[in-house]
């Protein structure tokens, strides 16, 4: 019973816009600093991967902050289960 | 076993309902900055900082990539290397340590290397379970002609002792944060190899910045990882760099592990030579064909291998026809081959192409899935629909 309420703790939280916007947040204020947020954006992962890329990116120098959050965010977001969508062409940027 | 997907192309995906309301909000949260890359026709973009570009499969309309149009990979920030500030050192076992300037390289015996280049991880979109990492379609290689001094004519400016098994090379780009500098080591037999090449040019230019201005490696048939750019630093030694690119990074296991599942480090061996497989440039996937027929194209190539035919069906891999090779035909280079196809009927079809080398090697339906994502070669399957005549 207390792990049936868990699990649907866990879920609401999942879905929680507000967890999802400081996840938001959290990704700009903790992955910015070293590279762009396109390639994050560009995978699409379960959360045991999204879980091993962060332990990486710690690894690696970055600061997190609200870990949970930014973790719901990535799910919910890149999840391995939601569609890619095409990638952007720049814009021509030859010599004239 | 299922054959690879064909892909969605942009319009089919625009068309298709019910696309999830969060992957939208997603999209929203990239910033709408432009995207300039100098010199560089429009590219799909997998990143912007670093630069990580891709040529859209009908940019390789031409047996040599132009320079605009060849793909980008970063992953360090690009440093800003000038010509009269840029130095070579050349240490580690060495009989003596030495540091070489643009001019110096410049004074040396220039040879030209015709060879196509591909990120080890070029299709990595297409295994399933998906991996982290770039998100490769097709258009992670390209093929130029480089040229500078010989890698070995270079060495032997600081003296090579025996006991020198490898070389480590470091390029001017540096981590952020703790991120491990980008080093890769490579044997000896493969520094020695006449076509191993530190090249100033790129299709008869200076090397563009992104490319790795001004002097990178150029290591034929093996993954792009080798090619370091920015080259700054040469260290001898009895054994390869023990950094990140080079463990775990760039590791194969040496026998296919099921999907979705780690390999073992000791089972893990260093990435060299690159996979035969070929593709279409043209027509697109889903493109409409007139009743009359269409010429397919495409290009092919197998690492350090020769390729010797590619083979064309249109009936989804049934029958399979000889495609006409391109004319040129140069070790470590790719081939160009078309096909000119008369379809029996109207309505959709579907071609494949498949690609065999001189070390006996064919492209697989489906290569083994591996934790890095790295060597994609299935064969490729496109849709064409033809007209009603």
């Amino acid at each position: 019973m207390i792990v049936g309420d868990l699990l649907v703790a866990l879920l609401l939280a999942a879905a929680d816009p507000a967890v999802i916007e400081k996840g938001k947040a959290e990704e700009k204020r903790s992955c910015l600093p070293c590279h762009g947020l396109r390639i994050i954006h560009g995978q699409r992962l379960p959360r045991p991967t999204w879980e091993r890329e962060l332990d990486k990116m710690v690894r690696w120098g970055a600061v997190i902050k609200e870990r949970e959050a930014l973790l719901e965010y990535l799910v919910e977001n890149f999840g391995h289960d939601k569609l890619t969508p095409p990638l952007p062409l720049s814009e021509d940027a030859r010599k004239k | 076993m299922q054959l690879p997907p064909v892909p969605i192309s942009r319009r089919r995906w625009l068309a298709l309902a019910g696309v999830s309301p969060s992957v939208l909000k997603a999209a929203q949260t990239v910033p709408e900055k432009p995207l300039l890359f100098t010199g560089k026709r429009p590219m799909l973009v997998h990143n912007d900082y670093p630069e990580d570009l891709e040529s859209p499969p009908e940019y390789f309309d031409t047996w040599i990539t132009p320079n605009d149009a060849f793909f980008v990979r970063q992953h360090l920030p690009r440093p800003r290397v000038s010509a009269d500030s840029y130095r070579l050192e050349i240490g580690g076992m060495v009989t003596r340590k030495v540091v070489l300037t643009l001019d110096d390289l410049k004074k040396m015996p220039r040879h030209r290397v015709p060879a196509t280049l591909e990120c080890a991880g070029n299709g990595r979109s297409y295994y399933r379970p998906k991996l982290p990492g770039l998100q490769w379609t097709k258009g992670a290689i390209g093929n130029a002609e480089w040229a500078g001094p010989r890698l070995k004519d270079v060495l032997e400016k600081a003296g090579v002792p025996q006991a020198a098994a490898f070389a480590d090379f470091d390029g001017a780009d540096t981590g952020v944060g703790q991120t491990p500098d980008f080093v890769r080591s490579i044997p000896m037999r493969k520094i020695v190899d006449e076509a191993t090449i530190v090249a100033l040019e790129m299709n008869g230019e200076p090397l563009p910045d992104l490319h790795g201005y001004p002097a990178r490696l150029i290591v034929p048939g093996w993954d792009g990882a080798s090619w370091v750019k920015w080259l700054s630093r040469i260290t001898l030694s009895d054994k390869p760099d023990g950094g990140f690119y080079m463990n775990p990074a760039y590791r194969m296991p040496k026998h296919p592990v099921a999907p979705g599942t780690a390999a073992q480090p000791e089972d893990l061996e260093i990435l060299e030579g690159m996979a035969v497989k070929s593709f279409f440039t043209r027509p697109a996937d889903r493109d409409k064909v007139p009743a009359g027929g269409a010429i397919l194209g495409g290009v092919a190539w197998a690492g350090e291998h020769r390729v010797l035919r590619v083979d064309l069906s249109t009936d989804g891999g049934s029958r399979w026809q000889p495609a006409e090779m391109g004319r040129e035909d140069y070790r470590f280079s790719w081939r160009t081959w078309r096909f000119a196809w008369k379809p029996s009927r109207p309505g959709f079809h579907i071609l494949c192409c498949r690609a065999a080398d001189s070390a006996g090697r064919t492209q697989p339906i489906e290569p083994a899935w591996n934790p890095s994502g790295y060597l994609w070669n299935g064969i490729e399957r496109i849709g064409l629909t033809v007209e009603g005549s």
